[in-house]
This record gives structure tokens, C-alpha cells and sequence, in this order.
């Protein structure tokens, strides 16, 4: 459970999602990622690193994501995540799947109405 | 990425996610202080091992995925699936039941120590005919004392044992066997001991009992040590029984061991041809060593004793027990095996042509980032999983399959049955992933490749290149050449059991009953003629009987059983090379099992005993020795050549009986009248009689009449003719059978997989034909296209296959029996077989190729 009431915790499958959209706009380590998520969600997402250093190697793994050792800022070598041409291919795939979730809750919202 | 490289990158990895989490918490610390960075990052160890499941376990997910996508396709696909599992199934199933009895006869281990190291030692005397006989007892005697080679070496005699005493008579099969015999083979009794030699020199009355005659004539209880038999008359202790896997040449159902006891006199003969000797090979001798070494050290021995002086010849032990059988296995698995490639070259066509039916999902996969290896492992999993449900049904087959082959089994060796225990299961499995892979490798790549060249380009229709067609040919003309293959050799067996089946066998075998009545009870020669003759005038007062007669061996199962010959006016050297069959019979012999004259008469009333005897031979003793001329009135001696031997003189000449058996060569004989036989110890113990009623039906009225003439003879070995001359042909008859199923099972085989391959073209090519079509072509141009490329395919198949037969028929000839078999009519046959399958397997396909609609096939 998370440790904050107003904090959601996320959806199976969704940080897949997140962390790809993430990465559409440039490359990136894994805390800016952390850190970039939780604050463009306004903090609402709270993204655990138990499940973000996993997903992110599985992504790897499954060819949606490439990384690479860089010294970006001079003070220490960091290990970026970048998209490949099959991670974007698969970012659509996760948001229509993902539209289709929001879609189907939105039914069960509406008939719940009286 | 390999499995090696993956697991020696795993180091690194374990590197490089360290650091990537200590940058990570140097950064938060930054931020927000070291304590707070590791509270919010939590429990390290526990997201590494997170991290370290994905490595693993994706790959592991894969398979998982692939095989049930595998299952689904299975079962998507039912109309192919069933297909590819019954291909499956006979091929693997076949070669289950074939390996079990392989296992059975050439692999698992003999019931003696260390049985890679025993071998028999025969004489070699081919020059009368005995490429391998019996040794002798001097010969034994000899070798062993100077040998070099061996440990040790025993010698064994046949024997029969009648147990009497408590209960009717029993005769079972007995074997006198030198002392030193159980160490030579490394054995053991189950209870009590084995005898010594020096119980063995000194002649010593104890028997060593098989587990079976324990069980059944003294109930298994432990007191039978220690207790008193009689066998053959005289009181024997029994003092040890063997384990129930024991068993020895020459057959598995010896039940008792004596000491061989031979007598000093006995040690010196050189032509009593009635030893079988094993020995243990020295540790580090090999059997080519033993064999130069013995067959030197025999010659040498013999040198002054015999001429011409003989070598040795040694054996593997494993060799002899199994016999022709290893030849019928060995070729039986060779041609299960080809049975089994045909299945996989089918499927293997099969799947590459039903490639085009799942490009499009293929090619889909491979556009959403599947690599090459990841689309290889899917098509091979998919593959996989097919050879494995063919292996579970095919292991499902094999039972019935393994009933059949039990008979296979040499009656040197002990029955087997056969059944499915963890070396089949094993085989099978490994069978099942090497077809897996075997057929599932070839389309793997091939439309692997497709799919990543072509991509969603073409969709799901189009060519493919003319590679993989060649490949394809290539694969039907292969299992089309191993069908030629199997069914020429399978024509050549056949041809072989007919010739077998319609052999002359010089009697007439219907209503024949025969049974053996051992005469030793009767040593003295005047009372066992009063005997045998007061049983046969029993015998044949029998209601149903038509006639009986009595010879020394029954026809037909006695190979040996010879002695030297010397005709009127030789020099006693002659005798060395001539040696013919002895039989001794009653006068009603030869009338009652229907025996032919050449010349001269049959034994008559008129033959008396007599110090001038007569004797009939056979069509080859007369050929060998009276070349074109008549042999009546020849006179000959036999066996005791000497000065005291009786000269016999021949009075008829026999058309050849097939005394040897059945599919043995023919040799010289000689028929001696039994009342005129004093000479000899040979006995009319063999009873032949011939019926006009279902001969078995008069089995207890003839125990009934032997026993009101003596109620303490015994009677063994009631079988009728035909149900010998059967048994000696079952062997070449289920090598037949065999083969020739699996021929058929290959030749159905192949000709399914041409039909594939010709349908799948005329789908490929459903447009092209259209345009020619559209351009003038007829139905029947379209019609000789497509059957003249089936019958090209069948008739390199048939080129091929007919030569590789040529090959295989030479390693084979020992199933052949000494028979020639006519290649001409093989071939034809197999030829015409072939072409007429063929054409039904490419005229349908090519016959909806010609009816196709121009119009439509363009449209499409």
C-alpha cells in the first residue's frame, strides 16, 4: 500500500507505459525518470524503485529500450535509457491498450450511475 | 546472444547494476541527505534480486509462450496436426518397440561377470561342411593346458535327464559340464553351492538345478539341498539352484547341470565332436589376439591326431547367443529408423509449405521486433511440441508392436517381454526432440528468412524462392529412395521365405506327430529292439493311426549327428573329408513319412541282423561318391572304418530329406536298418507316426500305449512336423513381415509427402497456371505439367533407392539362408509399385491444377 493516502499506486503494465513516454523525449537515467514521472504527475504517481529497476531491465531485454554509460554532467558516469524504433512502435501499442482500460472504466462508471 | 555469452556477461551485469543503483542513491542523497535517499529507495537486495528475475526469466517465458502457442496451433491447425502426430506416432513408436528389443538381445548386460570377456571355441572343419563344430574333449584338454590367452576354459556336453522316482517320468533338458565352468562364467547359486572340479574329476553324483525346475517340481522349498534324485536311473545330491536369469549355451531352458565326469580315455578323443567350450579372455588380451593365437595353437595340437590338422575359431559369447537375429535386428532397426526420416522429411516438406499459410502472422511478428533466433526457437518449439505428442502416442503403438517382436528373441536366450521402461522412455524422448528438430529446422530457417526479407511486403500470397523448391525436391526424391530401399529389400526377403516355404523337404510334414522316447533304460541292444518294437506294435493299433516308424534323430532337427565313411577299395586317408549324416530307423521309416525312392528298394522283411548289412543313402552321398553311375550294390563302411567294421552295402537311394532342418544345406546321409545297427549307439528314440486324425489328438491314447508296454518310459518332445517346419521358418517369416510393414508404412509415407508437395505447387502457382491458361494452354498441357514433374521426382527417388538397395542387400545375405534371391523381378515389381503410387500422388493435384478457372485464379 502505498504511504501516502492521496497517493496512487500503479497500475500493472501502466509503468511500462510511463517509463516509455518518459523516454520520447530524450534519453535519461533511471532517477530523472523516477523523478520525472512523479512530477509530471503532480505527484499523484508514486513510482516505487523496487518495480522501476526491473521494468526498465525488461524493456531492455525485450529490445524497447537501449542504454548506455555517459558522463553527461562531468561529475559521474550514469547509465541513460533511450527508446528504440520497436520501444515507440510499442509505446502505441500500451496507449491504445491503455485507452481501451480508461474507455471500459469509464462504462462501468456511467452504468454504475442510477 | 548465446547461453555462453549470456552467462559470462552476467558478471558484468551485476557490475553495472550495482553502480547504477549507488549512483542513484548518491543522487537522492544529494538531495535529501544519505538516510532519507536509502529509506525512499527501500530494500536493496530486494530489488536486485527483482532486476536478476527479469534476466532470467524472459528467456524461460519464451519458451513457455512458445509452446503454448505451439499447443494452440496444434490444435488450430487439427486437420494437419493429426496428420504430423500419426506420421509421428508410427515412426517413433516403431522404432520404441525396435529399440527395446535391440536393448533386450545386443545391449543389456548377459547374467555372467563380465560377459564382454567370454568366448566360445568352435573347431573350424568347413571342408565337411562345419564351418563351426563341436570341439572335443582332448582338444579341450589341450588348450587348456597351453593356451596363453585365456584365464580359463570349460568345456559342456548335452545331456538329457529323466527324473523319475515321485510322479509320472520327466525328461528335461540337461547339460554335463566340466567343474571350473562357474568361475569361467562368474556365477552364483541362488541357495546352496555349485560343484568343484575336483567333484568333477572324481565323479562326483550331485546336480546343480535351474530355478525353474525348483519352482516346479519341488515347489521352491529350500530342503531340496542336500536331497536325493534320480536322474537317468541313478541317485544324484541336488546341491545348489541357480538364480532364475541364469541360463547357458546351448538354450535357455537347461535345467540341470551335471559334472561332465570325462573319463581319462574320454580326454584323449579327437573326434568327438560334442564339446562346447567357453573362456574368459585374459584381462588385456584382445580377440583378435585370441583368435591368431588359437587358431596357431590348434593347428599345432591337432598336427598327428587328425588330418588335416584344424584351427580354432573364437567367438564373442554376445555373438553366439544372438546369433541371426543380430543381423534381422540390426537390418529391422536400420529400416525402422529410415521409416522414421521419411516421416521427418514429410513433415519437414510439410511445414515449409504451410509456411505461406502463416507468413502473414510470421511477418506481423517479425515487424513488431521478434528477432531471428527468437522466430527460429518459436517455429522449432512449435515443431517440439508436435514430435512430442507423436512420441506419446507413438509409445501408446509400440506395445502391440513389442508383442510381435518378442518372438524375435533367440531360443539361446531367455524369453524377454518387452515393455516400456525408462531406457524406451528415454529413447523415445531423445528420438522425439531430434525429429523435433529434424523436421522443424529446415522451415525454421526458411521462414524465418522469408519473414524478415519480405516482410508484411507481399502479404500472404506470392512466390517463394527457387531454393527452397530445390530443397524441397530434393527431400522427396530422398524419402522416395529410402521407400525403393526398403521395399527392394523387403522383395528380397520375401523371395527368400518363398523359396523356404516351397522347399522340398523330402517327406510329407501334414499329419505327422513325432515325439522322442530315450531309450537309456534299455542299454543292452536285444531288449531295446524287443522294445521298440513291442511300443510301435502299440502304436499302431492306435484307432486313427496309419502307420509309425522310429529313427535315431527326428527329421528336420538334428544339424550334426555325422561320422566318417570309407568306400570299398580307399586308403583309410579318405575318410577326412568324407562324412555323412547317420540315422539309424525302423523298417517302416521311410513309408511312413512318406519318403521318395531314386533307386534300389526301401529296408524289407528280408534285412535281418547280419554281419554283411545293407544301408540306403541319400541323392548326395550317391552323387558325391558314384558320379554318373549307379550306386546299388556299392559297398561302404561307417563310423567304425576299421578292420572289424561292418561292410553295408546299398540297397536304395532316398530322395533328399531335409534331416539338417529346414533352411540348413543339404549333406551326404546314411540310413542304417535298426535291427543290423549293433555297431553303433545309435537308438530309434525318435517316433514318428503318421495319422489320418488331427495328429494331437492321439497324443494320451500313444502315453497310454507306451506305458502298457513300460510305465516308467518316458516321453518328451510330442510336436507334429508342421509345427517344426513352422517354427524354423517364423524367423524369416517375421524378418518378412517387418520389413515389408514398414516398407508399406514407408512407401504410404512417401507417397503422401509427393502429394504434398505437388498440392502445395499447385497452390503456389494457382495464378501462373491462370495465365497460361488465359494464354492458350489446355487443361491437358496443364495435366503433363505438373505429372511430369511428380514422375521425374519418383524416378530419381527410384535410381537411387534401387542402388542403395544393391548395398544393403550385401550386408544382409545371412537373412537370405543361403539363398539367391532374383534382383529382376524385385525391382520390377518394387518399380511398378512405386510408378503407379507416384502417379495417383501427382495426377490428383495435377488434376486440379487443369480444372482451375482462368478467370479466378487471376482475380485471386
Amino acid at each position: 500500500m502505498g504511504r501516502d493516502r492521496d497517493k496512487i499506486e500503479l497500475l500493472r503494465g501502466t509503468l511500462d507505459m510511463l517509463i516509455l513516454r518518459t523516454l520520447l523525449v530524450g534519453p535519461a537515467h533511471e532517477h530523472k525518470i523516477a523523478k520525472h514521472i512523479q512530477r509530471s504527475t503532480d505527484d499523484v504517481l508514486q513510482v516505487e524503485h523496487g518495480s522501476l529497476y526491473p521494468a526498465l531491465h525488461r524493456l531492455e531485454r525485450k529490445g524497447w529500450l537501449t542504454a548506455k554509460w555517459e558522463n553527461r554532467d562531468g561529475t559521474r558516469e550514469l547509465k541513460y535509457y533511450r527508446l528504440t524504433t520497436a520501444g515507440r512502435k510499442q509505446l502505441a501499442v500500451e496507449e491504445s491498450k491503455w485507452q481501451r482500460l480508461v474507455f471500459a472504466i469509464a462504462r462501468v462508471d456511467a452504468r454504475a450511475e442510477p | 546472444m548465446g547461453f555462453w555469452s549470456r552467462l559470462s556477461g552476467r558478471a558484468q551485469r551485476e557490475g553495472e547494476l550495482e553502480r547504477e543503483i549507488q549512483n542513484h542513491l548518491d543522487l537522492e542523497a544529494e538531495e535529501s541527505g544519505e538516510y532519507a535517499a536509502r529509506r525512499a529507495f527501500g530494500n536493496v537486495t530486494i530489488v536486485k534480486e527483482d532486476v536478476r528475475a527479469v534476466w532470467s526469466w524472459t528467456r524461460l517465458g519464451h519458451v513457455w509462450r512458445d509452446v503454448r502457442h505451439g499447443l494452440r496451433q496444434v490444435r488450430r491447425n487439427p486437420g494437419f496436426s493429426a496428420i504430423a502426430i500419426a506420421t509421428l506416432a508410427l515412426g517413433i513408436g516403431v522404432n520404441a518397440a525396435m529399440f527395446s528389443a535391440v536393448d533386450a538381445v545386443l545391449i543389456r548386460p548377459l547374467p555372467y561377470t563380465d560377459a564382454g570377456r567370454l568366448v566360445m571355441i568352435w573347431d573350424e572343419m568347413g571342408h565337411i561342411g562345419f564351418p563351426k563344430h563341436y570341439s572335443t574333449p582332448a582338444e579341450w584338454v589341450e588348450w587348456r593346458r597351453q593356451n596363453m590367452v585365456f584365464t580359463d576354459i570349460a568345456a559342456t556336453e548335452s545331456g538329457e535327464a529323466t527324473l523319475s522316482g515321485g510322479g509320472e517320468p520327466e525328461q528335461v533338458p540337461a547339460r554335463k559340464v566340466t567343474g571350473n565352468l562357474w568361475t569361467v562364467l562368474g556365477v552364483h547359486p541362488a541357495i546352496g553351492r555349485v560343484f568343484t572340479e575336483d567333484e568333477d574329476t572324481r565323479g562326483a553324483r550331485v546336480a546343480v538345478i535351474s530355478h525353474g525346475l525348483w519352482q516346479r517340481r519341488f515347489g521352491g522349498s529350500p530342503d531340496v539341498l542336500g536331497r536325493t534324485i534320480t536322474i537317468n536311473d541313478g541317485p544324484y545330491e541336488v546341491i545348489g539352484v541357480m538364480p532364475p536369469e541364469f541360463y547357458f549355451m546351448p538354450a535357455r531352458d537347461v535345467d540341470i547341470w551335471m559334472p561332465a565326469s570325462f573319463s581319462p580315455e574320454h580326454l584323449t578323443l579327437f573326434w568327438w565332436h560334442d564339446e562346447q567350450i567357453v573362456a574368459r579372455l585374459k584381462p588385456g588380451v584382445t580377440l583378435q589376439q585370441a583368435r591368431e593365437s588359437m587358431a596357431a595353437l590348434s593347428l599345432r595340437v591337432t598336427e598327428g591326431h587328425v588330418r588335416p590338422a584344424r584351427k580354432a575359431v573364437v567367438v564373442p559369447l554376445r555373438e553366439e547367443l544372438a546369433g541371426k537375429t543380430e543381423t534381422s535386428l540390426v537390418v529391422l532397426l536400420a529400416a525402422s529408423g529410415a521409416v522414421l526420416l521419411i516421416a521427418c522429411v514429410n513433415l519437414a516438406n510439410l511445414l515449409m509449405s504451410r509456411g505461406t499459410v502463416h507468413r502473414r502472422e510470421v511477418a506481423i511478428r517479425a515487424a513488431l521486433g521478434a528477432g531471428r533466433g527468437r522466430l527460429v526457437t518459436q517455429f522449432l518449439i512449435e515443431s517440439l511440441v508436435l514430435s512430442g505428442l507423436g512420441a506419446f502416442a507413438g509409445l501408446a503403438m509400440a506395445t502391440p508392436v513389442m508383442r510381435f517382436l518378442e518372438t524375435l528373441v533367440p531360443e539361446t536366450m531367455p524369453s524377454v517381454r518387452l515393455t516400456i521402461d525408462a531406457r524406451v522412455l528415454a529413447v523415445s524422448a531423445a528420438m522425439a526432440v531430434a525429429a523435433g528438430l529434424a523436421f522443424g529446422l529446415a522451415p525454421a530457417l526458411t521462414g524465418s528468412r522469408r519473414a524478415l526479407n519480405e516482410g508484411l511486403r507481399d502479404g500472404g500470397r506470392g512466390s517463394t524462392g527457387a531454393h527452397s523448391h530445390w530443397f524441397q525436391h530434393s527431400l522427396i526424391v530422398l524419402e522416395t529412395a529410402l521407400a525403393v530401399l526398403l521395399l527392394t529389400c523387403g522383395g528380397l526377403l520375401l523371395q527368400t521365405f518363398q523359396h523356404l516355404r516351397q522347399l522340398d523337404l523330402g517327406i510329407r510334414s501334414e499329419k505327422l506327430l513325432t515325439f522322442v522316447t530315450p531309450l537309456f533304460r534299455y542299454p543292452d541292444f536285444d531288449k531295446r529292439l524287443a522294445f521298440v518294437s513291442a511300443e510301435l506294435d502299440a502304436i499302431r493299433v492306435i484307432p486313427g493311426v496309419v502307420s509309425v516308424g522310429a529313427i535315431s534323430r527326428i527329421p528336420l532337427t538334428e544339424i550334426a549327428q555325422t561320422t566318417q565313411y570309407l568306400l570299398a577299395g580307399q586308403e583309410p586317408g579318405a575318410t577326412r573329408t568324407q562324412d555323412a549324416l547317420s540315422r539309424v530307423v525302423t523298417r517302416d521309416y521311410f513309408s511312413t513319412v512318406g519318403a521318395g525312392l531314386r533307386d534300389g528298394r526301401f529296408f524289407d522283411p528280408s534285412d535281418r541282423r547280419s554281419q554283411t548289412p545293407v544301408a540306403i543313402v541319400n541323392e548326395s552321398f550317391a552323387d558325391r561318391n558314384f558320379p554318373g553311375r549307379s550306386a546299388l550294390g556299392a559297398r561302404f563302411k561307417f563310423g567304425a572304418t576299421g578292420p572289424k567294421g561292418y561292410s553295408y552295402t546299398i540297397v536304395g537311394v532316398v530322395r533328399e530329406i531335409r534331416d539338417r532342418g529346414v533352411a540348413e544345406d543339404l549333406k551326404p546321409a546314411v540310413y542304417r536298418l535298426h535291427e543290423q545297427a549293433d555297431q553303433t549307439g545309435e537308438a530309434p528314440s525318435g517316433i514318428i507316426v503318421r495319422t489320418s486324425v488331427e495328429p494331437t489328438s492321439i497324443v494320451t491314447a500313444v502315453r497310454q500305449a507306451i506305458w502298457s508296454v513300460d510305465k516308467n518310459q518316458p516321453l518328451t518332445h510330442i510336436r507334429t512336423v508342421d509345427d517344426i517346419v513352422a517354427r524354423q521358418l517364423s524367423a524369416p517369416s517375421q524378418n518378412t513381415v517387418l520389413l515389408g510393414a514398414f516398407a508399406a508404412l514407408a512407401l504410404l509415407l512417401a507417397s503422401l509427402g509427393l502429394y504434398g508437395v505437388l498440392s502445395y505447387a499447385v497452390t503456389r502457382r494457382t495464378n501462373e497456371i491462370g495465365l497460361r491458361m488465359a494464354l492458350g494452354a489446355t487443361s491437358g498441357d496443364i495435366l503433363r505439367l505438373f505429372s511430369r514433374q511428380g514422375l521425374a521426382l519418383t524416378i530419381a527417388g527410384l535410381a537411387i533407392g534401387l542402388g542403395l538397395a544393391a548395398a544393403a542387400a550385401r550386408l544382409m545375405t545371412t537373412l537370405f539362408y543361403g539363398f539367391e534371391p532374383d534382383y529382376l523381378p524385385a525391382v520390377a515389381v518394387v518399380s511398378l509399385i512405386l510408378l503407379a503410387v507416384a502417379a495417383i500422388a501427382s495426377l490428383l493435384p495435377a488434376r486440379r491444377a487443369s480444372r482451375i478457372d482462368p478467370m479466378r485464379a487471376l482475380h485471386d
